[in-house]
């Protein structure tokens, strides 16, 4: 990963410039994200229906 | 002269390029300050929701509508963006002949991987995607508020989030694909026109909230056993107010983001703003109407109720009744109509509550009725008006804008209405009745809202 082009030098940055870009790892970014957004809910929701069981 | 010549070339291609980066940095200006603009309304449903909340749900409201917040954006940027995209046509999902629409061109440029990651990143060489993107992600946010205090101090916080994910990431953005896109079907075949998302955002979000409220049911405690309505107060008007007037404050945001600036490729003019629809308009326009609207509403909440609340729900309802036709109507049209629905507004809601359905904030009338309410009213207005920028195409029509409010109501409510009863059958919708007699803040929240209570204030130094 790192610099996506292949020389160090902005001057030949003409497009994308995120990390990993042309590579798989924004796929897998994206990935890892929406599962932790479903993983919190999942906790989210086995939490709050503990707390709300005392009640 | 040979010399001369090439130096005056040069000099107008170096004018031309310093206009254009100029052009380019104001068109991604515009379309930043319109994000920071719409967080306001977040920040005035946030404190309209928690003062409309009693004290021991305060920070539960507070929470639900953070979070809220907190999922829409990455939804949006997963799929909900795509949605936007591949929809117009229907459900089909082909391209349209404005070559901007359909599956394919959806996957080419709003999946966050493989070669579309290009535009859903920072690019050197895009200065439009992000400031779209972020504009269309606070308007998926805006929905989400607009149900969140509909259904405050009952409702489970992860069962919320997904309604609110549902309404934010699609409900609403196939109704923007089919009612806003220059190949949105409603607006090629029957010329729907909805500039400022009367229908296509009010009246999706007010009617999603109205299919919730069904399967959700009302607070404990709000009918009596005869069926007639308690007044639940909530434990903060002046918030509440305050709340209102930040939401009104940031639609200026909402609406300006409604607004196609001139000059870029996808701009549909080179030297003057457009609608969406790449109809003409100015800021001016906005200023006249969007101003003449609020006080219209305000003045007809305040014949009728004499309450801040209704007020300024009223300047609401004055927004959201002239939104559709805000680029053509006359200010004082405008004020007529914002007049009406300000009338309309509390009465509506006592309608609504005649048949069982608590709404806290009354989101299904202000933003469900009188966002169709606005749209119909321009056709009633607007008949004639070309819907789209072009030859021969459609145009605005009273039985075209009935169409656009059937379709946006149906766009609500019924993915509200199911998905919140396949919650309520899985126990993720409503908190135990226990829970909710104690307080939602007693019951999830690690902090106090008021912990020293609400004392009267100290004397006055000498």
């Amino acid at each position: 990963m790192g610099f996506p082009y292949d020389e160090a030098n902005w001057a030949v940055v003409d497009g994308a410039m995120y990390m990993g870009h042309g590579s798989i790892m924004p796929g897998v970014y994206t990935l890892i994200a929406a599962v932790i957004c479903v993983a919190v809910l999942f906790i989210g929701h086995k939490s709050e229906a503990e707390k709300s069981a005392k009640h | 002269m040979e010399e001369q010549l090439a130096e005056l070339t040069a000099q107008v291609a170096a004018l031309k390029g310093g206009g254009a980066t100029t052009n380019t940095m104001f068109a991604e200006m515009f379309y930043y300050l319109t994000i920071p603009l719409m967080i306001i309304i977040h920040a005035g449903f946030l404190a309209y929701e928690m003062g409309s909340s009693r004290m021991k749900n305060v920070l539960s409201s507070g929470v639900k509508n953070i979070l809220a917040f907190a999922f829409m954006i990455p939804t949006f940027y997963f799929f909900g963006w795509w949605v936007y995209w591949g929809f117009p046509t229907g459900l089909t999902l082909s391209a349209g002949e404005a070559g901007i629409s359909g599956a394919a061109y959806a996957s080419s440029i709003a999946f966050g991987w493989g070669e579309s990651a290009q535009y859903m990143g920072p690019n050197i060489a895009d200065n439009a995607s992000g400031v779209f993107f972020g504009a269309f992600a606070l308007f998926a946010a805006t929905t989400a508020s607009i149900m969140s205090g509909a259904v405050i101090e009952r409702i489970q916080t992860v069962g919320f989030v997904i309604l609110a994910i549902v309404l934010g990431s699609f409900a609403w953005v196939v109704a923007a694909a089919w009612g806003w896109h220059a190949d949105g079907w409603l607006v090629t075949k029957f010329g729907v026109h909805d500039f400022g998302a009367a229908g296509l955002v009010h009246a999706v979000a007010g009617f999603f909230a109205l299919g919730v409220l069904i399967n959700l049911g009302p607070r404990i405690g709000k009918f009596n056993a005869d069926g007639s309505a308690n007044h639940i107060a909530g434990h903060n008007m002046p918030l509440t107010v305050v709340g209102l007037m930040l939401i009104i404050v940031g639609f200026w945001g909402f609406l300006m983001a409604c607004v196609i600036v001139p000059g870029e490729a996808w701009s549909w003019f080179g030297d003057k703003f457009a609608t969406i629809y790449g109809t003409p308009i100015t800021l001016s326009a906005l200023s006249f109407n969007i101003l003449m609207a609020v006080a219209g509403g305000i003045i007809g909440a305040w014949i009728w109720t004499k309450d801040p609340f209704w007020m300024m729900s009223g300047a609401l309802a004055g927004i959201i009744s002239t939104a559709s036709g805000l680029d053509i109507y006359f200010p004082a049209l405008a004020f007529i109509i914002a007049f009406s629905a300000g009338i309309i507004v509390a009465p509506a809601a006592a309608w609504l509550e005649r048949r069982g359905i608590d709404d806290a904030v009354g989101a299904v009338t202000v933003h469900g009725t009188i966002g169709l309410y606005g749209v119909v009213m321009l056709g009633v207005f607007a008949s004639g008006y070309p819907a789209l920028q072009g030859e021969g195409v459609a145009t605005i029509s009273l039985f075209g804008q009935i169409v656009g409010a059937v379709v946006f109501f149906l766009c609500g409510f019924v993915p509200g209405y199911v998905v919140s009863y396949i919650l309520k059958g899985m126990g993720m919708l409503r908190v135990p009745e226990g829970a909710e007699i104690a307080g939602m803040d007693t019951v999830k929240v690690p902090a106090q809202g008021y912990p020293e209570g609400i004392p009267t204030s100290p004397a006055p130094a000498e």
